[in-house]
């Protein structure tokens, strides 16, 4: 069954002289391919989320000291957070593909004086960044240097 | 509830944008070393032995990094599962909703100051 929508989803600006009826949510939203692909970008959601929590446990152990560390890596190599980690690696790439694509349509067309530069170039500006940030963490934490 | 939400929106977006953005860039490095190599065993002896893995995240930077990692994940998390739930359980128990997955994000971040300011 269809139901309600969100109250003011539609609501025009300023109330006009047309009358329509109420938004509805169309059955079976789920199963259309835009409204399914915006569903799994929020369900990522999770992820990200359990994902902050145990950086959490891990500034915590750090804290704590060796024995903590240890026992907080020999935790994450279990299979479940092994594959609790890639799912995240998968969202964290998922969300950043879908998002910098859409990021640089976002901008507004002018702010005072200055212009946004063209969206392909803020678009290769964001992979740049994220490759940049990407490699210098790898660097640092993959024991490289310093 | 929902109009105290409506009222925090402002802060709630910039930390859910700045989750999206920075966490998203942050995070799969950090995922395929802290979170895939160092336990697996695939990175170079010693790299996240506990010392080393100490003066890196206990330096101004790293603390930033740190708690960077912690707090706009659950921001951009919290932000997203309630339009979600939003989404599949009805919009009348959104305020609910909300407010308990931003004060998961709200106590996660502020536990994450206390663990960065601590290392």
């Amino acid at each position: 069954m269809a139901r309600a929508s969100h109250p003011q989803a539609m609501t025009p600006h300023r109330p006009g002289s047309t009358r329509t009826a109420p938004p509805q949510v169309p059955d079976r939203f789920w199963t259309q391919r835009r409204m399914a692909i915006y569903q799994l970008f929020d369900a990522t959601g999770l992820p990200y989320m359990l994902v902050g929590l145990l950086a959490l446990r891990v500034a915590f152990a750090l804290g704590r000291g060796p024995e903590a560390w240890a026992a907080l890596m020999q935790d994450f190599a279990h299979p479940l957070y092994v594959a609790f980690h890639v799912l995240a690696l998968l969202s964290a790439l998922f969300v950043g593909v879908r998002f910098f694509r859409l990021f640089p349509k976002a901008q507004p067309a002018r702010l005072g004086p200055a212009k946004p530069p063209p969206r392909p170039l803020i678009h290769v500006g964001l992979y740049a960044a994220w490759l940049g940030v990407t490699a210098i963490l790898l660097v640092v934490l993959g024991g490289i240097w310093p | 509830m929902s109009k105290l939400l409506l009222r925090l929106e402002p802060v709630i977006w910039l930390l859910f944008g700045a989750g999206i953005m920075l966490g998203t860039m942050l995070l799969p490095a950090y995922l395929l070393t802290v979170g895939l190599g160092g336990p697996l065993g695939l990175l170079p002896e010693g790299a996240l032995a506990y010392d080393r893995a100490h003066a890196i995240a206990s330096n101004p930077l790293g603390r930033l990094v740190l708690l960077g990692l912690i707090a706009l994940p659950l921001w951009k998390g919290a932000h997203l599962l309630r339009s979600l739930l939003g989404e599949w359980l009805g919009h009348g128990a959104d305020g609910a909703i909300g407010s308990l997955l931003y004060a998961v994000a709200a106590v996660g971040s502020v536990l994450g100051i206390y663990a960065v300011l601590t290392l």
